[in-house]
């Protein structure tokens, strides 16, 4: 074969008539590879089929960066309040490690000043902080036996996301996106949005690909100026200039790969597509004029050009909308230890009303438009915190690894569940613990991976998100 | 786009034999499905990768693990007879062997082989080749990368290989190609050439005129201008820099502390050292010594000291509340782990929780690597320009601190007196600082610097002595500035306790060790008592040592042909690749020794190959037998290292500066970067020529790297990387488009197709002149829009 019969068998398709921009027929558009060639180097985002029918197709991940406190929001304990001031039995704390150890080697057990009740069919505990939370519950699936093995900020985030507190692992987003492509075509297959006063401990390692390409890397969706790193024209440059740029490189290129039989030019054809894509498609994503007043107010966005997690709730719904594989949510700051400004009595409530309401309309809204079936939502920080009070300037819990609480909605959980029962004080399980792994393999098993199974071959080991330590797919919290 | 992960040699799909198998073994078993080898099976090449993917898992090394009592990473085990009475392997008996029982059952069966729940799967072939295994008496071979390398007879030269300069490697390269049916590429142009051999080799494109010089002199004698240029090249100090950046790759460099708190560091004064060492040649034994050890040699120097920065180039975690010893821990993880990787291609972190798996590791073995690196402080060392004398300085100041000290001593009284008698007016007359310190009322807890300035300023005004020696102080301390700090190991005088940590959990030691190294290996000079450091790195440059040139080796020879020998460049263990050329690989390991070691001698023996010098432009007939390039029919075209993108377009854009080492500098990066971490970092942009300085002197944050360099795949520093991706992604578009610096670029080439045409930048971004029907493309544009498409387009970011 020669390249140019090569060269004609690609599939023919015109990207910039399909995103509506128009800039007339262009000769490269037919040369492109597209994901119909066998060749899968055309298109690495490129749907791929799971390893079976999946229950879900994408993920939002609502991440409470810091470690909020399951005691006051979900885990209702009300031993604590009876023994508040009175050191936990010995036997709970021997061969236990906790964070700052050395300083606070804090024992005594700590009440929680938040009033409990039960909602819903489910009878689903919920405190005070979270009204809005506690009309959805038979919406959500609890696990409060939540586990995880390192009890510091940053390795802690590193392992919920990776499955390892070591270095250069993909994340959980990296693995979904490489193992089932992306649907949509002009936006990134995996994108994070932040809000909240700083950025999450553990910076972009936290949504790396590690050993796989950077393809399928988490792109950061900014609320501030442009919303990718380099999405604008620059500032001098009209649009018609962008286009007839994009224009000629994609019929230099074009010829180069003729000259060459090079596929890795048709991906960069492709790519320069997708670039150019992208540039009208992520504004029309943040422009949230076409969302209705009603909308708005039910995640409980006030002014939708104002940063907030409220409206990264509402653009996490646009993003899914569009195909993206993959959306997660950083929240700061969690990390209620008892300072002066991070403390139960006045940061918890603060931070629990930034995002009560938008992560209820969230799920509500996500159900209305038929997308919560097949949408999986997940709530939870890189751990819990301890029963036993922390005395800094005012009140607050240390870090805790042994039982916390996280939960989801859609995408084939069982809706009204609570699962796992922790002990009388909340600090460790007494049945059923779920390992962070062990929720990586479930999120996998809903989106039709099986985790044994999507494995990346690296230093000659087959690399997975669940690591070497079986892992089992939580079937009782599944539909 | 990515490599294809490595498979193994057999693959786990039918299609995917590799071609070298089929020439290797019989068809007619292929073909037929007779069980038959014509040929003797090789353990090394055919077994080994079966049992290595699918059974030792559970029937191998780790005894932790092992399953029913049997393994069969060793002979003696398959052939044991087992708790059960079974016999696992009977060598010659294929029909009793319980193995060949196991696999051949229904997958449904609860006795089959793999179980069915283990995701592995035996294909028919592999089946067949187990059976004939043991039909030939089911012989076992040390695992190839542990036995030494020889020089194998080269092979005989073919008449198709005419060239008059091919080297040895062309002899093997061609022979595999011949074997397969394949013939080389013809020789690339001699523009591609001088484009290809600059990039290589100093990342660099070539100028106009170097290109015309070369041109004109290949006309006169291709062979001798060739060779000419790739020693020009070498000597050039950019050398240093673009293979600096591989090394910094595997040692894993960057400029902050990592984790979430990621404070900056300092310790480029190692990075420059290592560009330095590079340029000078240094041999790679001593290369490794004096970074694994170099504070450990008789009379280190300075800057063999500051070569051990290698392995400070681990994180520091910052956070709150953690527990420094399991971070201390963690670095050392680390440590064992990059010292594995990188000169001995194993992955022995794999040892640090269990006996290892699939290699001959036990975890005890791994502590007793980990107990070299448990021995040390880990201090900051302060470098200070050689013409300085800073010894001297120091001892001086030291002294002349004494002086004022003895003075002061007595005028504590006097001083008070004089602060006394004081008018409001005499004290209005001190300068500012003097009266502040006179203003404050704790009077006791005055520094003695500030004594110093009130009697100075004071009862002292007089003292032409005192005066003098503070200034000449004031001197010393300013000259002493110019130090710069940099990270260095050293030895504890007490060697720390190490013990294996069961599961790799620091909280529960077990068994005491001391240093040593894997038994698999060569061995470590045990006479000798308190082994450290020095003993690893001696250990290592070892000639007895099977692994480290073969890694080297293999590691230089796939930056420049975009794949090793072995593929698995970081693992030459059971569960890595086979070498595709094992003859050549172990004929370039040796003869890399027997040159001295010498990194410029392999470069040279690589770039002057035929091989090398092939075009990299596709033929239907390596695309249809050899889509891989496994047998080198071809070049390939590799899109740049992340740094060169970025390097080219400043060359291109003639806006590079030349300025070599020092601290690292701020280039441009879009807004809001920096407050993706934890915490904000300030990113005051670079002025005057270090707003274009190459793109490895770029200030590396491990938690918020610079977007250009990470969109193309730079490595983060987080763990020592040997092989860079190289993907393709609409991002990196985004960047080349409209990114602020590359804008820059652009810029200045608008400028220099006003003054010089566009056929000269075309030139400037691939080296080559423009064809009439790409003029007439970029004629259409404005000067700026035809600026902008010649540095996004696919070849001027690919080395061809």
């Amino acid at each position: 074969m020669n390249y140019e019969q090569f060269l004609q068998e690609q599939t023919r398709r015109h990207f910039f008539r399909q995103c509506g921009v128009g800039v007339g027929a262009m000769a490269l558009a037919d040369l492109v590879a597209s994901s119909a060639n066998a060749d899968p180097s055309g298109n690495p985002l490129a749907p791929k089929p799971p390893h079976f029918p999946p229950r879900a197709k994408r993920v939002i991940y609502l991440f409470m960066a810091g470690g909020p406190s399951q005691l006051d929001m979900f885990d209702h304990k009300p031993a604590l309040n009876r023994l508040n001031g009175q050191p936990i039995p010995p036997s709970y704390l021997e061969g236990k490690r906790f964070a700052f150890m050395d300083s606070s080697h804090r024992i005594n057990l700590l009440g929680t000043r938040r009033t409990f009740d039960q909602y819903g069919q489910s009878g689903a505990w919920v405190s005070d902080l979270l009204p809005y939370t506690s009309k959805i519950v038979d919406e959500l699936t609890f696990i409060r036996t939540c586990k995880t093995d390192l009890f510091n900020h940053a390795p802690a985030k590193l392992f919920m996301n990776t499955g390892t507190g070591q270095f250069g692992r993909p994340s959980m987003g990296s693995w979904l996106t490489y193992g089932l492509g992306s649907e949509c075509k002009d936006l990134p297959g995996f994108v994070v949005l932040q809000s909240g006063p700083r950025g999450p401990r553990g910076g972009a390692v936290l949504w790396g690909s590690g050993m796989l390409p950077s393809t399928y890397q988490g792109v950061p969706l900014r609320n501030r100026g442009e919303p990718i790193l380099n999405l604008t024209t620059p500032e001098s440059i009209s649009e018609s200039q962008q286009v007839q740029v994009i224009d000629a490189v994609g019929r230099l290129n074009s010829k180069r790969l003729a000259d060459t039989g090079d596929d890795e030019i048709a991906t960069r054809i492709n790519a320069y597509e997708m670039a150019y894509r992208m540039q009208s498609s992520a504004p029309d994503l943040m422009n949230t004029a076409d969302e209705s007043a009603e909308t708005l107010d039910l995640y409980g966005i006030k002014d939708p050009k104002e940063v907030s997690f409220a409206r990264n709730c509402l653009l996490a719904r646009r993003l899914v909308e569009r195909g993206v594989r993959f959306v997660q949510l950083y929240h700061t700051n969690w990390d209620h230890h008892g300072g002066a400004t991070e403390n139960l009595e006045e940061h918890l409530p603060s931070i629990c009303r930034e995002i009560d309401r938008s992560c209820a309309g969230l799920v509500l809204d996500l159900k209305r438009r038929g997308l919560l079936k097949d949408t999986i939502v997940v709530w939870g920080g890189e751990f819990g915190r301890t029963p036993m009070g922390e005395v800094r300037e005012s009140t607050g819990r240390n870090h805790h690894i042994d039982a916390f609480t996280m939960w989801f909605a859609g995408g084939g959980f069982k809706p009204g569940t609570i699962y796992g029962e922790t002990d009388e004080f909340g600090f460790g399980p007494v049945d059923h613990s779920v390992h962070v792994r062990d929720i990586h393999a479930t999120l996998l098993h809903q989106l039709g991976l099986h985790h044994e199974r999507l494995s990346v071959r690296s230093q000659g080991l087959d690399f997975k998100l669940t690591g070497v330590v079986p892992a089992s797919v939580v079937n009782e919290v599944l539909m | 786009m990515q490599e294809n992960a490595v498979k193994s040699f057999l693959g786990n799909c039918q299609e995917s034999i590799p071609l070298f198998f089929l020439a290797n073994v019989s068809f007619a078993y292929l073909i037929a499905g007779s069980p038959l080898f014509a040929e003797q099976i090789q353990f090394n090449r055919d077994v080994r990768p079966i049992l290595s993917e699918n059974c030792l898992a559970c029937h191998g090394f780790d005894h932790a693990k092992r399953e029913a009592g049997l393994r069969l990473d060793t002979r003696e085990g398959a052939l044991a007879t087992l708790d059960s009475g079974h016999v696992a392997v009977q060598p010659g008996k294929p029909d009793t062997s319980e193995l060949v029982r196991r696999i051949l059952l229904k997958e449904d069966d609860d006795e089959c082989m793999p179980p069915a729940s283990s995701v592995k799967k035996l294909s028919d072939k592999q089946r067949q080749i187990l059976q004939t295994w043991i039909e030939q008496g089911a012989e076992y071979e040390k695992h190839w990368s542990f036995i030494p390398p020889v020089k194998a007879e080269l092979p005989v030269r073919t008449n198709e290989l005419n060239a008059e300069h091919a080297n040895p490697i062309d002899w093997f390269v061609h022979a595999k190609l011949v074997q397969n049916g394949l013939t080389p590429s013809k020789e690339a142009d001699p523009t591609t050439l001088i484009r290809r051999l600059s990039l290589d080799i100093t990342g660099l494109p070539p100028t106009i005129p170097e290109v015309d010089a070369f041109v004109a002199n290949w006309a006169i004698n291709a062979n001798d201008a060739y060779n000419d240029l790739a020693d020009r090249l070498l000597r050039s100090p950019s050398y240093g820099e673009r293979w600096g950046r591989w090394w910094l790759d595997q040692a894993r460099y960057a400029d902050s502390n990592g984790y979430s708190v990621d404070s900056p560091r300092q310790i480029w004064k190692y990075r420059d050292w290592v560009i330095d060492a590079l340029n000078r040649d240094m041999p790679f034994d001593q290369f490794t010594i004096e970074q694994l050890a170099g504070d450990l040699l008789p009379g280190a120097t300075e800057q063999q000291k500051i070569a051990t920065g290698f392995h400070r180039n681990t994180q520091i975690n910052q956070e709150g509340g953690i527990d420094v010893e399991q971070f201390r821990i963690d670095s050392i993880f680390d440590r064992v782990a990059t010292t594995g990787t990188v000169f001995l291609g194993l992955s022995v972190g794999c040892a640090q929780c269990h006996d290892h798996k699939f290699d001959p590791i036990l975890q005890k073995e791994y502590y007793q690597l980990f107990a070299f690196f448990n021995n040390q402080e880990e201090p900051t060392l302060t470098v200070y320009p050689p013409e300085l004398n800073a010894a001297d300085l120091i001892a001086e100041k030291k002294q002349l601190d004494k002086v004022i000290r003895d003075v002061m001593a007595k005028m504590d009284s006097a001083i008070e007196t004089w602060e006394a008698e004081l008018t409001e007016e005499q004290r209005m007359e001190l300068p500012k600082e003097t009266q502040k310190i006179l203003s404050g009322d704790k009077k006791k807890k005055r520094t003695a610097p500030q004594k110093e300035i009130l009697y100075a300023e004071g009862i002292g005004a007089t003292d032409v002595d005192f005066k003098k020696t503070r200034d000449r102080i004031r001197q010393i301390d300013t000259m002493l500035e110019q130090g710069v700090n940099t990270l260095v190991m050293k030895e504890l005088a007490q060697p720390r306790k190490t013990t294996v940590f069961v599961q790799g959990d620091f909280t529960r030691p077990s068994e005491e060790v001391t240093c040593s190294t894997p038994s698999v290996l060569h061995s470590l000079d045990k006479t000798k008592s308190n082994l450290n450091r020095l003993d690893l790195a001696q250990w290592i440059v070892s000639p007895a040592n099977p692994l480290t040139s073969r890694v080297i080796v293999n590691r230089v020879w796939q930056n420049y042909f975009g794949r090793g020998l072995v593929e698995s460049e970081n693992d030459f263990g059971m569960q890595g690749a086979l070498p595709t050329h094992p003859e050549l690989l172990d004929w370039l390991a040796v003869e890399f020794i027997e040159q001295g070691r010498s990194l410029k001698a392999l470069h040279k023996l690589i770039v002057t190959s035929n091989t090398y010098r092939q075009s990299s432009i596709d033929r239907p007939e390596l695309r249809e037998k050899d889509r891989e390039n496994t047998f080198l029919g071809k070049q390939r075209r590799l899109r740049l290292d992340a740094e060169i993108v970025r390097d080219v377009g400043l060359s291109a854009s003639g806006l590079l500066s030349s300025k070599m080492g020092g601290a690292p500098v701020y280039p441009p990066i879009p807004d809001g970067v920096m407050n993706q971490g934890q915490v904000k970092r300030e990113w005051k942009v670079s002025t005057g020529e270090d707003r274009y300085r190459r793109g490895l002197y770029t200030f590396l944050y491990r938690a918020t790297p610079p977007p250009s360099l990470n969109v193309f795949d730079a490595p983060e520093g987080n763990s020592s990387c040997t092989r860079r991706i190289r993907s393709n992604t609409p991002l990196q578009a985004l960047t080349l488009l409209n990114d602020a610096a590359f804008f820059e670029f652009a810029k200045a080439l608008e400028k220099i197709i006003e003054h010089n045409g566009i056929e000269v930048a075309f030139q400037r971004c691939t080296s080559r002149t423009p064809r009439a029907d790409e003029i007439e493309i970029l004629g259409k544009l404005d000067r700026l829009s035809a600026a902008r498409v010649l540095l996004n387009l696919d070849e001027t970011v690919t080395r061809e």
